[in-house]
């Protein structure tokens, strides 16, 4: 078993120094030149797709909940028009009966 | 047997319901009107030489806010009347405004974020104004949830629930005074510069205008709902009389 990890150990070692040496050494060098830029323009996100995207959410999320509410008392009115002619249509039935 | 929607007269029904559309036109026509006036009074006001561009998300961002504020006290209040007299109309308007509350929420959450994004160079941050903002959508959206699983007692579990976010309002608007926060304070609406004033105040009365509207029409579905239990009660009286 100590064998085994032995084997195996050591070109893991030198898989994992390789690795340290290859990463390690560019930062190493970024690390150390800083540099002053002159002239390069400054980095700024453009504000007009936040203020379109704000904008559009707000007025979709206020339609959205107008086509729920339309909906909504579409149903109930067609329920209430079903149950106004049982009800009409009970109510003669007995009239009849009576 | 007692409708589960609470007591509408009997015999009221068909009316109530055929008169609830009007007010959803009349939502859809101001919210076009709006569409289009509203947008260019904002383009038309000067740009905030700090933010630049982006502050333009808070002509809607505080009047969305506000409503949000505006909504929680209405169900609050809504359901004081439940839970103390046992009004059902209260009820019926609590859960309305509890309604308004999620939508403008939503609305505040996700405008203000897009904001932030711009300004402070982050898409949220956990700071009084905007944790305090987070946990009354969810307060709200607990008050829905309540009502629609938590059977028999729901309606007045999420009636308690609703004070407790009626409470958590002044919190949510003196935070930014008490804490230190990189929210703008409350003294950003009161010192608005003059040429900024009508776009906001412009933008405030056609969210007023919606909101009232939208409350309008969502108590009415809800009124038209009771109306409709009233109704089924109605014909199975006379199905099992004799």
């Amino acid at each position: 078993m100590k064998d085994y990890f032995g084997r195996m150990g050591r070109p893991l070692l030198k898989a994992l120094a390789a690795l340290v040496a290859t990463c390690g050494a560019p930062a190493m060098a970024f690390a150390q030149q800083f540099e002053k830029v002159e002239g390069l323009p400054r980095q700024e996100i453009p504000a007009g797709p936040f203020v379109a995207a704000a904008y559009g959410f707000i007025w979709a999320a206020v339609l959205a909940y107008v086509f729920v509410i339309a909906r909504g008392l579409a149903r109930v009115e067609r329920d209430l028009a079903d149950l106004s002619r049982k009800l009409e249509s009970a109510g003669g039935s007995r009239e009849r009966a009576g | 047997m007692r409708s589960p929607m609470g007591s509408v007269e009997r015999g009221s029904i068909a009316p109530r319901a055929r008169s609830v559309g009007g007010g959803l036109t009349f939502a859809l026509l101001a919210g076009l009107a709006g569409f289009l006036l509203v947008p260019s009074l904002i383009l038309r006001a000067p740009i905030e030489p700090v933010m630049g561009f982006v502050q333009k998300i808070f002509y809607f961002h505080v009047p969305c806010a506000i409503m949000l504020f505006l909504s929680t006290f209405t169900c609050a209040g809504g359901s004081v009347a439940y839970l103390f007299k046992g009004s059902e109309k209260g009820d019926r308007l609590a859960v309305s405004a509890a309604e308004l509350s999620v939508l403008f929420g939503a609305c505040v959450l996700v405008s203000g974020p897009l904001w932030g994004r711009k300004a402070w160079g982050v898409w949220w941050q956990w700071d009084a104004r905007l944790t305090s903002s987070l946990l009354l959508v969810l307060m709200m959206i607990g008050y829905l949830i309540a009502r629609r699983y938590a059977g028999p007692a729901g309606r007045k579990l999420a009636a308690a629930l609703s004070l407790f976010a009626a409470v958590n309002v002044p919190l949510v608007y003196k935070s930014v005074d008490i804490w230190r926060t990189v929210h703008p304070q409350t003294t950003v609406v009161p010192k608005l510069d003059p040429q900024m004033r009508p776009a906001f105040w412009s933008a405030f009365a056609l969210m007023a205008l919606v909101w009232g509207v939208l409350l309008a029409a969502r108590y009415r579905l809800e009124n038209a709902r009771a109306a409709l239990a009233v109704a089924e009660l109605e014909l199975d009286d006379l199905l099992e009389a004799p």
